[in-house]
């Protein structure tokens, strides 16, 4: 092996106790690639990528970005030991801050950020993630230049901004935090389709310049665009793993996920 | 009523309102960025008073009043820290923080208080007035030691004011306090500035501490008046801005000096509850409150 995968994901385990979301779910992504999740709605994939920067825990399997483990090899405890406070007894098996501060950054979904906060407070927060990766002022410089709109808006409270100006700070805080990986859930739910292409037209130029990327989305042509792999996510489990070429379109994605025409 | 006691009421009350507002701001700290009411917020004033009492008194240590305040604002910045850790922390993301932290908070409230009355006894003790003599304001006489207090309040709230604007610790604080999740995605270390936030609320109390220490005197029950007061400020201010306990604050001490005049020392706290209910029923989010918690 010449090169460490940039991400690489191996039997994640994982849920809200007493219910477990997904199980063996294997992803690999390779340095400077871009893959896509693609899957319907409450099948598991917010709370994967939650897993994956470690706002919850793992139940078992492994996460190793850039060579390096994130969570504590192993599966969790006992049951015995999970009756009790988990805060008190039980060690965190994985640690949001280290995963931002190693580079894997993830801007949730439908992220409603800081009410009270200007926007250009809000972006000034966000190198805390990037440990000295990049200058702030530079990063700063670079969202703006891609969103116009956020900086005509920064002295103004993010309660204030619309749903499209709200994502746009919520990438742009991404952005700032310099990730090696940027993790973008459902980046586009809910917006305008003159917002959604404003937006998507975006993420598209962060893909161009090199930023790897896992992406959420339910529009199968705005994935194409944008990646090498598609994860189907199925049942909480990814049940298949299709490369670029052999891209399907809407229609046969229907096939595959719901085995009949949706004509 | 002479003008010269409106003077001196109108200065009592400014003195009393400075003092609530580093006690409430303090405990709207700890209430923001963590979403839980300290209950330990009074004892960790007296605390703070009879620390700085110990290293500066000449009954003890007698190291002078300066080196006692650092000792005790330092030391009770790191008793806050460790009571965070052991009362507050094994519930983080328990639904019912809320509920379990009075009862810690109270349980650790009653401890440190018996800790204080074995320490030192229960007997009243005087920091004594660092400044002597009095000065004059346009045309009021007051003592020293309270104007010094009243700046030493002020100053401290307006460096807590730009700390929480400028800084990026203190833009971090507001941060979780308006967004745990995304601010421990932006890197942010939730659980250190928890503790931070825990501990510099500690902080403040010891200088409320020492500021009554100092103009009044001290024993080991010295800090639930304040709280009740402080609880009152809070609640009456609203807490969507950092200003509104402050402003609150010298409300409340102004309506108690007059209070105490009008109805006397007796009846001025249920005058206070009375205007206190009736405010909240007019407006739920207090005086100066919006619809959200933010500090």
């Amino acid at each position: 092996m010449t090169q460490p995968l940039l991400l690489d994901v191996r039997g994640l385990d994982g849920g809200y106790e007493p219910l477990q979301i997904f199980r063996k779910i294997d992803l690999q992504l390779a340095q400077g690639g871009a893959v896509g999740l693609f899957g319907p709605n409450g099948h598991g994939k917010t709370t994967f990528l939650r897993t994956l920067s470690g706002i919850i825990d793992p139940w078992d399997g492994n996460i190793f970005f850039e060579g390096v483990q994130l969570n504590r090899p192993g599966p969790r405890g006992s049951r015995r030991w999970r009756n009790f406070n988990y805060d008190a007894v039980t060690r965190r098996r994985m640690d949001a801050k280290a995963v931002a501060r190693a580079g894997l950054i993830h801007v949730p979904q439908g992220n409603l950020l800081f009410p009270d906060m200007t926007v250009a407070e809000t972006l000034s927060i966000a190198p805390y993630a990037s440990s000295g990766r990049a200058s702030a002022s530079e990063r700063l410089d670079y969202v703006f230049h891609l969103f116009p709109r956020v900086k005509e808006r920064r002295t103004s409270k993010i309660r204030f901004l619309s749903g499209g100006e709200r994502q746009m700070v919520a990438i742009g805080v991404g952005l700032m935090a310099a990730p090696k990986l940027l993790i973008l859930d459902e980046p586009t739910l809910g917006l305008s389709p003159k917002l959604r292409g404003e937006l998507s037209e975006a993420i598209l130029t962060i893909r161009q310049s090199g930023v790897p990327l896992i992406v959420v989305d339910q529009d199968i042509a705005f994935l194409e665009s944008l990646i090498d792999v598609l994860y189907l996510f199925d049942h909480g489990r990814i049940s298949r793993r299709i490369e670029k070429a052999d891209m399907p379109t809407h229609e046969e994605i229907m096939k595959l996920m719901f085995g009949e025409d949706h004509q | 009523m002479t003008l010269d006691t409106i003077a001196l009421i109108l200065l009592g009350g400014v003195v009393l309102g400075a003092l609530y507002a580093l006690m409430a701001t303090g405990l709207a700290l700890v209430w923001t960025t963590l979403g839980i009411f300290n209950f330990a917020h009074g004892t960790f004033i007296a605390l703070g008073a009879y620390i700085a009492w110990q290293i500066a008194s000449t009954d003890a240590f007698g190291a002078g009043f300066v080196v006692g305040s650092l000792v005790s604002v330092i030391g009770m910045f790191l008793i806050g820290t460790a009571v965070y850790y052991l009362l507050i922390k094994p519930f983080e993301r328990s639904p019912d923080i809320v509920v379990k932290s009075v009862i810690t908070t109270l349980a650790g409230a009653t401890i440190l208080e018996n800790l204080i009355n074995i320490a030192w006894g229960p007997r009243n003790k005087q920091l004594g007035a660092v400044l002597t003599g009095d000065i004059q304001i346009i045309g009021l006489v007051i003592s020293r030691n309270e104007a010094a207090a009243v700046a030493v309040s002020l100053l401290i709230l307006a460096a807590l004011g730009i700390f929480l604007q400028r800084a990026p610790l203190g833009r971090a604080m507001r941060a979780v306090a308006q967004n745990r999740e995304a601010a421990q995605l932006m890197g942010i270390d939730v659980v250190r500035l928890y503790a931070v936030a825990f501990g510099l609320s500690a902080a403040l109390a010891a200088i409320a501490g020492i500021l009554i220490g100092s103009i009044r005197f001290m024993n080991p029950l010295m800090g639930s008046d304040p709280l009740m007061k402080a609880l009152i400020v809070v609640i009456f201010g609203g807490i969507a801005r950092f200003t509104g306990p402050i402003y609150a604050a010298f409300i409340v001490g102004l309506l108690e000096a007059f209070m105490t005049y009008a109805v006397g020392l007796y009846w001025s706290p249920t005058v206070l509850f009375v205007i206190m209910i009736v405010v909240l029923v007019a407006k739920p989010e207090g005086l100066f409150g919006k619809h959200r918690k933010s500090v």
